[in-house]
């Protein structure tokens, strides 16, 4: 991977303070088993449990934001986040495409129908941020990050200058992104072709990481943000030795010796040659038959990794469709 | 962000006044404008929602392509940028619709090649807010950085703030920022279905306001630190950036006026400007009850007696939602080269609760600082300065 050498590089280390994730089984923090065909499961029992109350004339795209970013918050004493200035960072692929598609029809409909105001109202890009900030009770920075499967290591990558600029204390960081209807057009939304991506069942997620700056008490931290500056072609998209090539130079910049290696790849990662890792020392967290396919499954994985494993180190490796590469490098305590 | 020597290297808009800033601009301060007008093109489905719509003949995605590119090309030029200089660019873009233009094209023209058979359902193709940015950089070549807004009516605006910001830190060499947004069927209803359109005219400030009109469009304005000037007549400083977003109300910024007062404090506060330095305000200005009641308000409560004029772009224009504050940044810059700050339109009577009347005339346009502000959809804030020199 080249990088451009005019851009700051990420070296400041992020404390991640607490994660978590929630896949298309709707389940917290659980590999739970999951059927393509199902979905999209009822995710009112999830909002009670971990809201304690029903969120009525919410759709599932809001339902899922504030319950995966609470699920993350409720992990901190809540006296530690009462004095600190945190900022929201909503990476999605898709948005709220449950709420857009039934008003949109409703526009369409031949025969009258006025459409909802309340269904336009949560269509709109930003409406899940706020209805996150209004529960948590926060205010200033609250931005909603959309590009398409980069959108999540972008919200890091942003979420990390916020930090480090100094205003604010706290970043909530989340990639969020909802299944509708049909498998199909969820491929094409997602540019999903049988040579762009690995053949696995699409799926859902909310996942979530609240990062500090300090010397906070910690379960590991992001090391490194990282995007390349040239396009790779589709034949390197999942080059083993570019990509550990890259991964080892990212954490030769972090004192990380002793730790065990993994790698986390992303979906446009056609093949992953577990033997060629092995090899050199690494693992291969292989994540998606756990969350899907679907475009922040990136934060998925890393929220994931930050829990499952103590004493690691982890890259995760995403590639866009058009061969821009994002590495995340990470380490868990 | 503090002593900001951010500048404007360059700048392109397409909006329903024309198909460059500089032809919008023209048209702006000779009082070109037409009133908004059920839109022509085929995928709009109801005349009642009147729109201010760019002129074009052929297909409605072939124009929302060439509307950006348009923007993009003209910016790039009066940048003078380089390939080199591109590629090593970071885009940041601002929409909330993104290519969804395509979803509602593609399903009316199913319908209308169809006559007598039952509609097909609408189907979602469109990749998200990010497909904008992706068809951006592959034509264009750029490289660095990508970061799509998606935030509804501040999305270009707040990511004006936060390339400023970006540049400050010196995270990132120089930001093309885009705003962009076709019109849809979906927002045209969508704000009507929330009793915030006006069937007849957009009247920002006015006490006979009842709503807004939409307008369509895309715009490009290219940030760098200590960066040449743009080509024109003018040097323009970015200063004073700043992004706020509250979590009281979905639809409004509250009608009492503080919450803009403060967000354009710390604006002034941040560029180390005070009020009676501001040369003219390019306000928000809807047309909208509660968000001009606000404004106004906050306006007036911070600007008191020495109320600089103020002009809200959308009564010619219309409000661009997600582009609206690329485009009316790249207009008002045009404007200034003019030499004019450009009047108000769609205003008839003072609303005495707000208590002063936008500007009706066009102004000359001195050096100095010009205020921008925006106040979306879920409380979200934007203000900045730019300061021309």
């Amino acid at each position: 991977m080249s990088s451009s050498s005019d851009e700051k590089k990420t070296i400041l280390a992020m404390p991640v303070i607490a994660a978590s994730y929630i896949g298309p089984a709707l389940a917290p923090n659980l590999d739970a088993a999951w059927d393509e065909a199902q979905l999209p499961l009822n995710p009112d029992d999830l909002v009670q449990k971990i809201m304690g109350q029903p969120m009525r004339r919410a759709g599932r795209f809001i339902k899922m934001v504030c319950c995966g970013a609470l699920a993350c918050l409720k992990k901190v004493p809540p006296g530690y986040l009462k004095t600190k200035k945190i900022g929201i960072f909503l990476a999605t692929g898709l948005g709220n495409v449950d709420e857009i598609l039934p008003f949109i029809t409703q526009v369409f409909k031949h025969e009258g129908g006025f459409p909802s105001p309340n269904q336009f109202a949560n269509s709109v890009s930003n409406a899940a941020a706020f209805f996150l900030a209004r529960i948590c009770e926060i205010k200033g920075v609250i931005l909603t990050i959309s590009e398409e499967e980069l959108s999540f290591e972008s919200a890091l990558w942003l979420a990390q200058s916020y930090l480090e600029n100094g205003e604010i204390d706290l970043a909530l960081v989340g990639g969020c992104d909802v299944f509708t209807p049909t498998v199909e057009e969820y491929h094409e939304r997602m540019n999903l072709k049988p040579d762009n991506a690995r053949l696995l069942p699409m799926g859902e997620g909310s996942s979530w990481l609240l990062l500090g700056k300090g010397n906070e008490e910690k379960i590991g931290d992001i090391l490194a943000v990282e995007f390349g500056s040239k396009l790779v072609p589709p034949e390197e998209v999942s080059a083993s030795e570019n990509i550990l090539s890259a991964s080892e130079k990212l954490i030769a910049k972090t004192a990380s010796s002793g730790k065990k290696r993994f790698l986390l790849p992303g979906f446009r990662m056609d093949k992953t040659d577990t033997h060629f890792w092995k090899q050199k020392g690494w693992e291969v967290d292989d994540y998606l038959p756990y969350c899907g396919i679907y475009p922040t499954a990136a934060a998925f994985g890393i929220a994931r990794a930050m829990q499952k494993n103590t004493s690691t180190i982890f890259v995760h490796y995403n590639c866009h469709a058009s061969g821009k590469q994002v590495f995340v490098a990470a380490s868990t305590k | 962000m503090k002593k900001s020597d951010i500048y404007v290297r360059g700048w392109g808009a397409v909006t329903a006044l024309g198909w460059s800033a500089p032809e919008s601009a023209q048209n702006l301060i000779a009082g070109k404008v037409m009133p908004a007008r059920a839109g022509t093109a085929s995928y709009l489905i109801s005349p009642e929602y009147k729109a201010f719509e760019v002129p074009y003949s052929g297909n409605p995605l072939g124009k929302a392509q060439a509307m950006l590119e348009k923007a993009l090309t003209e910016a790039i030029s009066r940048a003078g940028l380089s390939l080199a200089e591109i590629a090593e660019s970071s885009l940041l873009t601002g929409t909330t619709g993104g290519l969804f233009i395509r979803n509602e094209y593609e399903f009316t023209e199913a319908v209308r090649k169809n006559p007598g058979k039952e509609s097909p359902a609408i189907s979602c193709r469109n990749r998200g807010p990010g497909e904008v940015s992706d068809l951006i950089a592959g034509k264009y070549g750029i490289r660095g950085m990508r970061l799509t807004f998606s935030m509804a009516c501040v999305s270009s605006s707040h990511a004006l703030v936060v390339a400023a910001q970006l540049l400050e830190q010196k995270k990132i060499r120089r930001a093309i920022v885009v705003g962009f947004e076709p019109l849809l069927n979906l927002t045209l209803h969508g704000f009507a279905s929330l009793l915030l359109y006006d069937y007849d005219q957009c009247r920002p400030f006015c006490a006979t306001r009842s709503g807004m009109q939409i307008g369509e469009g895309a715009a490009a304005v290219i940030l760098e630190q200590n960066g040449l000037p743009a080509q024109g007549k003018g040097k323009y400083k970015f200063a004073g950036g700043y992004l706020f977003n509250d979590n009281n109300s979905l639809t409004s910024a509250g009608i009492d006026g503080e919450l803009v007062g403060d967000v354009i404090q710390q604006t002034l506060t941040s560029a180390q400007v005070l009020p009676g330095d501001i040369v003219a305000i390019k306000a928000h200005g809807t047309g909208t009850k509660d968000n001009d009641l606000s404004e106004g308000r906050g306006l007036v409560k911070l600007f008191g007696e020495k109320l600089p004029p103020v002009v809200s772009l959308k009564g010619a224009m219309g409000h661009a939602l997600g582009a609206a504050g690329a485009i009316e940044t790249a207009v008002w810059l045009s404007c200034l080269e003019e030499g004019l700050i450009p009047r108000s339109f769609g205003f008839v009577e003072t609303d005495p609760e707000i208590g002063f009347t936008p500007a009706l005339k066009n102004n000359p346009a001195p050096n100095g600082a010009y205020l921008f502000t925006y106040f979306g959809f879920g409380s979200t804030c934007t203000s900045y300065l730019i300061i021309k020199e």
